[in-house]
Parts: structure tokens; C-alpha cells; sequence
């Protein structure tokens, strides 16, 4: 009992510790040791749960102060964000005129919370002034709003195929004040360099209700898609050279849209289901067979009808976040499960089933380092178009990755364990396992919060039907696996998040 | 070839400043400050007398009065000064809620385990000393440090602290306002992205905080004097449990 309790103080210290940046850490020779008389001791709870403070700074009996009756609900600076958002959230938690309210009322710092978790405001603040009866009050909220313009995505890039493409993804997270989230995305290219190939373009429309009654309603969202790009087939050279004149390309141009229903459960899931249309355009380039370096000829399979075709689907997903913090992680997990499903009753010329699943999970280290570890599994069955297939540059992380849906590189995986893996770009099989460490190098300077350098490493691999049929002996270097890694720092400031690594590097200029 | 040599150079360029920067974690988080604060033993027990007041800066000092309720929340240990391995800890929480009707301010406060302590006060100047001012806090007993050993108190206080799953929650929204409306595949993967640029508010795990450190100090010879050991008004109130 005395060494349980003695862990506990030391818990509690090293938690401490730690929260003031000092030396302290664990040492085995306070464990065995007695608890001071001015520890605090509440139970069976662990006194090392120093981050739950809110619970360390609670009194058994919770009711503290004078209780009002709420009379009005006043709002102030909102400029922007209607009141009737700000109020619906205060309804939800039952602070509205004529309820109750005591002076340590729990419901006040929940509805603070509630409304800055809606990415609104900088800070808000609740207060209470004298009403008109003795008892009376009016409850103020005043709030302080933030810039809602996120930029969530930059696509400068270059490759060998294509001299430059770019374009950005946009969101308003408060259109019009009803907290409606608009988004924009959109790239454009040059004309890649491959025969046949035309200049890219991908657009994107999306725009996101806040869910229906509160965090946890329904939300809806509808994404409009435009792309009008090539994708590029081998039709002559090895396996590993990128030449560009070694390649033929499609034209596609896709149009469509894709609705989602979402809702937030319980411990951090949420739950997606969605329908999508596209009306596809492909034109097939004359030749439509490869020379191989031996001398024979190969049908092309460009993975997509030429001519007209649809594709309809309809997903389901959920996503499970317990990391305890979405940039720089040390704990959790994150788990992403979606499936999705093409079929002729949805009007699909392709019928096709994906499950994908990525998950990462998170362990602490001493000293406020981390390691990682990050699984990609994904499956097709049947016969999906090439554009809904896992393509090697959005697995490996040093090739470029599509943007917006648009490949704009004929650069293969580099190989580095001399397999066959140069020969796979778009496949039904894929998987990837990336082992992470990270360390901490900055914490609370000024406008960078938070900084970490990673290094990643791991493997990737891919394939078709046909290639787990092959006929011929199984060796190493027939698995089409690849090594591939990441090494940088990833920074969290006041004006964003930036990753400044090797992989980005090469991703965006890649020859 | 030629994607080998390209991997290996920019590996190269990114491993140096990596590794010139990561020569800085140590110096990674703020060292607290230090702060003179009375140590002494009393009844066989090491207590320290410090005031926090500064916690409440002019806004958090306006916010008193909002009719809400003001949670304070402040952790002393004793730690090892050479070796930094902890000794003891000690918390006290007070509450300070303001009736808008009587104008008066409303304490509570515990320390440890210890019983409530409850008092009514007429200014806001009165309920922060309460709230803040350490007068002969006891942090462990004395027998439970060398005599030849020389420690610190670490001391850390929070204004209105809240816990870490809400806290990770507020975070989560402001960095993925859309969650759940993209869709899944490798690309969005958390390696992919270069940049996200968007206002981006610290979020604390309380409103407030100040961190700071004692003189060191030995068991066998007390440090200094205590501070002032009175509230700041002399009218103290107190109402019956």
C-alpha cells in the first residue's frame, strides 16, 4: 500500500516535472518510499494524471455559489457568425432564458469549449449581469472571432513528364456566418512532355453544413468534381526509366460529385456514408500496345473505357482519433476504415469493391520523444478505373503524389531492393508499413508552438490479380516491394502547419 | 540511378539540419524562472510561503467578477536540486465565484486531502490572495530529506484548468474543421501534406499558467523570511460549513 501510494507521488512529481521543462524523471529510489502528509491522495485515481486537470482542480461537492435564473442570452462581437449559431449551441447545453444556471455550473466551461471547438473564435467568454428580479440574470457571451480562411494544400511541383503543375485547396469555414464550410480546390499544369499528353485540370467545389443539432447531428457535404487530365501507359523502354517519350498517354475528363453524411459517436468516431456519380470521357491514344525491352508486344490495359462511361458508388467509413494531438502526436491512435462499392444499380460502367484501412498509433518515449506506427492496407476486387486504383506515388513517399486525382509523373518507385516494383503504378493490392521517431525541438516559442523532427522508414507494396499468379519461380525479387522513408521537421505555429522533409523535396521535383 | 543520387543528397542536406537542430532539444522547453520564496520547517514539516498572484492578469482579474466561477489550481514539489528527482508533492484548489447580486466574492479552498475551507470576502484584491498567496504550505515532512541534501521547490499554477480530452477535442476541430469529408486513400496520409496554412490559436490546458522555481535550499538551515502572511483586506469574512 505504502509503495503504491509512493508510486503515486512519484507519478505525480515526474508528471510534474515534466510540465516545468526540470530534470525531474523517474527514479526507483523514491517509489519505495512513504507519501508526504500534504499529498493529495483521492481514491484509486492515478495522481499522475496531471493533464486531466480539470479534474484535479474539482471539489467532491461540485455545487459552488449562487444559482440564477437566466433571463436573456445577449451576444457580442460577433460580426460575422450569426447569433442564431452561437445560441443553438448554448440551447444544446441547456443555457437558454429561462433555465437555471449555478455560479460553477459545468455547462459554462462546456459551452466556452463548445464554442471555440468550432474553429470560429479566438475566445469567448461568458459572464453574467444583474436581471430584472432579484435571482435574475442575463447571460453575455462575447466572443472574439478568427480568420476562418484555411489554406489546406499547396501543389507546386515538377517532374520529367510534366515541367510544372499547381494550384492550392482553399476552405471558408464560415461562409456567410452560418458556419458553413466552403472549399476550393484547384490545379492546373502544363502540357506534359508524354506523346498524346494534354495540359491538366482539376477542379474542386465542396460545401459542408455544421451538423444538424449540435457537434453531434448529421453533417452533411456535397464535393463537385472536375478533372480534365492524361494518365500516362508505358509503351516502350525498362521498367525503370522515366523518358517520357517512352510513354503514351490518355485524356480523361471526369465530371461529378459526391455527397456525404457524417455524424460524430461516442470516444472519438465518426461515422461517413456517401454517394458518388461521375460521367467519365476517355480517348485512347492510337497505340495501344507496349514494345517490351525483349522484343514481343503487349496489349495496354489503360484501366478505363474509352468513349463514355459512369462511375457510381456508394462508401461507408468510419474514423477513430485518440491522438493527443493532431500535429504533433505522442499518444493515440488514429484508425480510418472506409469501403466503398461500384455497382450497375448505382449507373457504374464499373463494377468494383475497395476497403481501404490506414491507422496510426502513437507511444511515448522518454524525454517527449515518440515513435510511430503507420499501417496502410487497401484492397480492390473487379474492375475499378484506374483513377479509383492505388497508384505507387500516393504510397511511396518520395515519388510525387496525384493532386487533386491528376498524375502528372512517369517516375517509377525507386527500387531500392532491386525488385520488380518499378513495373507497378496502379494497382489493386497495396500496403505500406512506416515505423516513425520523433523529437521534440521546439515547445512555447513565441509563434511556433511546437516543433518535431522525424524519421520515418518503411516498406510499400504492390499488386494486381496477375501478378500473384505469375508464372515462374517466387523470389525476393520478384515481390514487388520498395523501401521508403521521410526525414524532416514538422512544425506547429500560429499561422499553420508545415513539413519541411526530404520526401516533400523530391516529391515536388521529381526527375 | 539518378533518383538514388537525388534521395541521398537531399537525405544528406535534411540529416545535417535535422541534426543541428535536434542538438537543441535540450533547450527545447522554457526553463522556469526562479522566484525567492520563504522555505522553513515547521512541526516537522517542510513549508513554503510564496505568492502567486500574478496569475491574474488584468483581464483574468475583470473575469472575476463575470458571475462564474474562477478555479485555481496550484502543485509544489520538492525536488533533488542536483539530480532533479522528485520528493513530494503538494496541491491546493480554491474557487472564487462572485454573487452578482450581494457583490460579494464567495471562496473555497482545499489543500491536499485536507477539510474545505470556505469564506466570504468583500474585494476581488482579498479573493486572489486567498487563491494564491502560499503561507506556510506544507510540502513533506522533513525527516524524508537528507540533511546534507539541497533542494527545490518547483511550483505551478493554473487558471481555470480543463482536462486533457476536451482540450485534445478544441484542438482536433480547429485543425481538421472537415474531418470525415474527404476521402480516404494513401494521399491524405499524414506524411503527404506540406503545408496547412490557417489561423491557428494556441489552446492551453488552462486559461493561465505560471511556472517557476525556489532558491535551493537545505533541510538544516532555513532559507528567508515569509512573505506578508494577511490578506489584503483586514475585513475577513466567514461563513459555516
Amino acid at each position: 500500500m505504502i509503495a503504491r501510494a509512493g508510486a503515486r507521488v512519484l507519478a505525480v512529481a515526474m508528471a510534474l516535472g515534466a510540465a516545468l521543462g526540470s530534470r525531474a524523471g523517474a527514479t526507483e529510489s523514491a517509489a519505495g518510499e512513504p507519501p508526504s502528509a500534504a499529498t493529495p491522495n483521492r481514491g484509486d485515481r492515478a495522481e499522475g494524471d496531471l493533464g486531466t486537470d480539470s479534474d484535479a482542480a474539482s471539489f467532491p461537492d461540485a455545487r459552488f455559489g449562487p444559482r440564477y435564473l437566466i433571463e436573456e442570452v445577449v451576444i457580442r462581437g460577433n460580426r460575422k457568425t450569426a447569433k442564431s449559431l452561437i445560441l443553438g449551441e448554448l440551447a444544446a447545453l441547456g443555457l437558454a432564458p429561462g433555465a437555471s444556471v449555478d455560479a460553477s455550473d459545468p455547462r459554462v466551461q462546456a459551452a466556452r469549449y463548445r464554442l471555440l471547438a468550432l474553429g470560429f473564435f479566438l475566445d469567448v467568454r461568458l459572464s453574467l449581469t444583474r436581471g430584472a428580479k432579484r435571482g435574475g440574470a442575463i447571460l453575455a457571451v462575447e466572443v472574439d472571432e478568427r480568420g476562418t480562411l484555411v489554406i489546406n494544400e499547396l501543389f507546386p511541383a515538377t517532374s520529367q513528364a510534366t515541367l510544372f503543375w499547381g494550384g492550392a485547396d482553399v476552405s471558408e469555414t464560415n461562409f456567410l456566418g452560418r458556419g458553413i464550410n466552403l472549399g476550393v480546390g484547384f490545379v492546373a499544369s502544363t502540357k506534359p512532355v508524354v506523346p498524346d499528353a494534354h495540359a491538366g485540370l482539376g477542379l474542386r467545389l465542396r460545401a459542408g453544413v455544421p451538423p444538424l443539432g449540435g457537434p453531434n447531428g448529421l453533417s452533411l457535404s456535397l464535393t463537385g468534381l472536375f478533372n480534365d487530365g492524361s494518365e500516362f501507359y508505358r509503351a516502350a523502354g525498362d521498367d525503370g526509366d522515366p523518358a517520357p517519350d517512352d510513354f503514351v498517354a490518355t485524356r480523361v475528363r471526369r465530371a461529378g460529385g459526391l455527397l456525404t453524411v457524417g455524424k460524430m459517436l461516442p470516444a472519438g468516431l465518426h461515422a461517413s456514408i456517401g454517394l458518388r456519380e461521375e460521367e467519365i470521357t476517355a480517348t485512347l491514344p492510337p497505340l495501344e500496345a507496349r514494345v517490351l525491352p525483349g522484343g514481343g508486344v503487349v496489349p495496354i490495359d489503360f484501366m478505363i473505357r474509352g468513349g463514355a462511361s459512369r462511375v457510381g458508388t456508394v462508401s461507408a467509413g468510419l474514423d477513430l482519433d485518440t491522438r493527443s494531438d493532431p500535429i504533433l502526436p505522442r499518444d493515440g491512435m488514429r484508425i480510418a476504415l472506409s469501403v466503398e462499392t461500384g455497382d450497375e444499380i448505382l449507373g457504374s460502367s464499373y463494377g468494383y469493391l475497395k476497403g481501404v484501412l490506414d491507422a496510426s498509433f502513437y507511444r511515448k518515449l522518454p524525454h517527449g520523444h515518440a515513435l510511430g506506427f503507420h499501417v496502410f492496407a487497401g484492397a480492390i476486387g473487379g474492375d475499378a478505373p484506374y483513377f479509383d486504383r492505388f497508384f505507387v506515388g500516393d504510397l511511396n513517399l518520395l515519388l510525387p503524389r496525384r493532386a487533386l486525382g491528376i498524375n502528372f509523373s512517369t517516375q517509377p518507385s525507386p527500387n531500392l531492393f532491386n525488385t520488380n516494383i518499378a513495373h507497378h503504378r496502379y494497382d489493386n493490392y497495396a500496403g505500406r508499413l512506416l515505423v516513425e521517431y520523433a523529437v521534440p525541438i521546439w515547445r512555447h516559442h513565441g509563434l511556433v508552438y511546437g516543433g518535431d523532427a522525424f524519421v520515418a522508414v518503411g516498406l510499400l507494396g504492390m499488386a494486381s490479380d496477375g501478378d500473384l499468379s505469375a508464372p515462374g519461380p517466387v523470389s525476393a525479387r520478384t515481390l514487388p516491394i520498395d523501401v521508403t522513408g521521410d526525414l524532416g521537421l514538422r512544425l506547429d505555429t500560429y499561422v499553420g502547419v508545415f513539413t519541411i522533409s526530404v520526401a516533400n523535396a523530391l516529391s515536388r521535383a521529381s526527375f | 540511378m539518378d533518383t538514388r543520387r537525388a534521395v541521398f543528397a537531399a537525405a544528406s542536406v535534411t540529416a545535417c539540419l535535422v541534426g543541428v537542430l535536434a542538438g537543441r532539444t535540450a533547450q527545447a522547453a522554457d526553463p522556469p524562472p526562479r522566484r525567492q520564496s520563504g522555505i522553513e520547517v515547521k512541526n516537522g514539516q517542510v513549508t513554503v510561503s510564496v505568492g502567486l498572484q500574478d496569475l491574474f492578469g488584468p483581464a483574468e482579474r475583470q473575469h472575476l467578477s463575470s458571475g462564474f466561477a474562477t478555479r485555481v489550481l496550484i502543485r509544489a514539489a520538492i525536488q533533488d536540486e542536483s539530480s532533479g528527482e522528485p520528493i513530494a508533492l503538494a496541491v491546493q484548489r480554491t474557487e472564487i465565484v462572485y454573487d452578482i447580486w450581494d457583490e460579494r466574492f464567495e471562496v473555497r479552498s482545499t489543500r491536499g486531502l485536507g477539510a474545505e475551507q470556505r469564506a466570504v470576502v468583500p474585494t476581488a484584491d482579498e479573493a486572489i490572495w486567498r487563491a494564491t498567496a502560499l503561507v506556510d504550505f506544507p510540502l513533506a515532512e522533513a525527516k524524508r530529506l537528507r540533511p546534507d541534501g539541497r533542494y527545490v521547490v518547483v511550483l505551478r499554477g493554473d487558471l481555470n484548468p480543463i482536462s486533457e480530452d476536451l482540450l485534445v477535442e478544441v484542438r482536433r476541430w480547429l485543425v481538421q474543421p472537415a474531418r470525415g469529408e474527404r476521402s480516404l486513400g494513401a494521399g491524405d496520409s499524414f506524411f503527404g501534406s506540406f503545408v496547412s496554412i490557417f489561423v491557428n490559436p494556441r489552446i492551453e490546458d488552462s486559461e493561465r499558467q505560471i511556472r517557476f522555481v525556489s532558491q535551493p535550499f537545505a533541510p538544516g538551515s532555513p532559507t528567508l523570511p515569509t512573505p506578508r502572511s494577511s490578506p489584503p483586506r483586514s475585513k475577513i469574512g466567514g461563513i459555516p460549513r
